[in-house]
């Protein structure tokens, strides 16, 4: 009986144990663990300053009015780590590999983070679109091939990549971007300062030029296109080497600075719309500067 | 005096007067003699050139170290032997190199050079290159122009060790946009032959040296890091 029972209980429990298994399985194989979504939630006081650094994946940052940074992220392989650190009102997110060698896609790893509307944002990563709504604060990118779209952000932008483009929509702030072949477009800004440099891309300027604002945009061979309203106030300075510089706007000479002469080398234009409250500069070296009526 | 006792006399003197011994070991020693005229060579055209240098970003730093390791110029310090006063120099020419001062002074003599050629539209017709020449006939130390257009130049993106165990994606982008810098000096260094006083073009041009050192700062971080750090 003893016997009967004890073996009756091992069959059981071996039933038991192969069934947990199967499960077990089912589950691993339906979700696997590493794929799963993991989300991190800092508490921090105003402006805390955020440091993402990821080596390939999309890059969402956006802002709620909680004083909470919240980080979520995905890593398909399960190859990577995720480090997070957090100090005071720093916070930082790191992406590492477990293992050595590591091909590239298994490192890619997707974050959304959402951070109060008045932090500080780094980011570096190497590709991958990175996306930044709503933040105001000082910003700084570095990549090679992501990238960049902000939109409605206010602060001081600093953008630098290789081939990634950079798309800053309804911008607020100061904007200096620098590319090597990457193309950058400012729509509809409210930028009081742009410096932006590219050597291949273009650059287009889609929006008011602020009174005292500074606009310095300069490329190698791209185009480079500003739209202007009639009632915009500005002196411009366009000059392309080794290319055309096409206006449609009615400039008057410039009645500011010292009277320029005109450049043997290459197409220039000197001039003033309306009291000249911005400055505006073009310049390119083969490429072809636009500066056309605004729709 | 031994090299390595001069080396240290070297660093500290400014300008001053040298002493009996250094200059019988100066006179003594091929190798120190040149390391000595690069360094004065280096301090006068600083001089002539009056820019406040800025220390180089650190991963600058970094690259550039890498990139003449892996060139063979050279190499981890080693303890010479006795009589091994070209190794000493070389040792201490790199022992120097590696000092913040002196490294940000040396790299920014060779965005000045960039300057120079810029300003100059031509190295044979600078005042650097006339100086710098007789010092590189006597000497096995690169001159800073040299550096400059032998390893900054000319390198490409396979000869960055590591870079093609990267990231493909990062990899082509990096290799693709060195093309178009390099295309870009060529273009620039045609406009400014062309047109010696034309400040457009060398502003394009120096804007163009500047992007590729910084693009091959990137590329040697890669490398060396495996991706981002």
């Amino acid at each position: 009986m003893k016997v009967s029972f004890n073996a009756s209980f091992n069959a059981k429990s071996v039933r038991a144990g192969a069934l947990g298994a199967i499960m077990a399985g089912f589950v691993l194989a339906a979700s696997p663990a590493h794929a799963d979504r993991i989300e991190k939630h800092f508490a921090v006081q105003s402006k805390p300053k955020i440091t993402v650094r990821n080596s390939t994946g999309r890059i969402q940052v956006k802002a709620w009015t909680k004083s909470e940074v919240m980080v979520a992220w995905t890593n398909a392989s399960g190859k990577a780590v995720v480090e997070t650190e957090v100090a005071g009102n720093r916070v930082e997110v790191a992406t590492r590999m477990n293992e050595d060698g590591a091909p590239a896609d298994d490192t890619k790893t997707d974050f959304e983070i959402t951070v109060p509307v008045e932090s500080e944002l780094s980011v570096r990563t190497d590709s991958g679109n990175v996306t930044v709504e709503s933040v105001h604060g000082d910003m700084t990118f570095d990549t090679v091939g992501a990238n960049l779209q902000l939109t409605d952000v206010d602060g001081y932008m600093v953008a630098k990549t290789i081939d990634g483009s950079l798309v800053c929509t309804r911008c607020s702030g100061k904007l200096e971007a620098n590319s090597i072949s990457g193309n950058v477009q400012m729509i509809s800004p409210t930028l009081d300062s742009v410096r932006v440099q590219t050597s291949s891309g273009n650059i287009l300027f889609d929006g008011s030029f602020l009174s005292r604002g500074i606009y310095i945009m300069k490329n190698f061979s791209g185009t480079i296109e500003v739209h202007f309203s009639p009632s915009d106030s500005f002196d411009v300075n366009a000059t392309s080497l080794k290319g055309d510089v096409i206006n449609q706007a009615t400039f008057k000479p410039d009645t500011h600075g010292n009277p320029r002469p005109a450049s043997k080398w290459g197409q220039s234009l000197f001039g003033t719309m309306n009291e000249g409250h911005a400055k505006v500069e073009l310049s390119s070296f083969s490429g072809t500067i636009k500066i056309l009526k605004r729709d | 005096m031994k090299c390595e006792q001069f080396l240290e006399v070297l660093e500290q003197q400014d300008a001053v007067e040298l002493q009996d011994p250094v200059r019988a070991h100066l006179q003594d020693c091929d190798a120190c003699r040149a390391l000595s005229a690069d360094f004065e060579a280096i301090r006068t055209i600083a001089l002539q050139l009056d820019v406040d240098v800025a220390a180089p970003a650190e991963r600058v730093w970094i690259s550039l170290r890498n990139q003449l390791e892996a060139e063979g110029l050279i190499h981890e310090p080693q303890i010479a032997p006795p009589g091994a006063s070209i190794n000493v120099t070389v040792r201490g020419w790199w022992a120097n190199f590696q000092r913040p001062a002196f490294a940000g002074a040396f790299l920014g003599l060779l965005i000045a050079a960039a300057g120079t050629f810029s300003y100059f539209s031509n190295f044979s017709q600078t005042s650097v290159q006339t100086q710098l020449i007789p010092v590189q006939e006597a000497s096995y130390v690169p001159s800073a122009d040299s550096v400059f257009k032998e390893e900054v130049l000319t390198v490409g993106s396979n000869s960055i060790p590591g870079l093609q165990r990267q990231d493909t994606a990062v990899t082509d982008s990096i290799r693709r946009n060195l093309r178009i810098v390099d295309n870009f000096i060529a273009v620039c260094e045609k406009s400014v032959r062309e047109q010696p006083d034309n400040q457009m073009a060398r502003e394009y041009l120096y804007g163009a040296y500047q992007q590729k050192a910084e693009l091959l700062a990137t590329a040697m971080n890669h490398s060396m890091t495996g991706g981002l750090q």
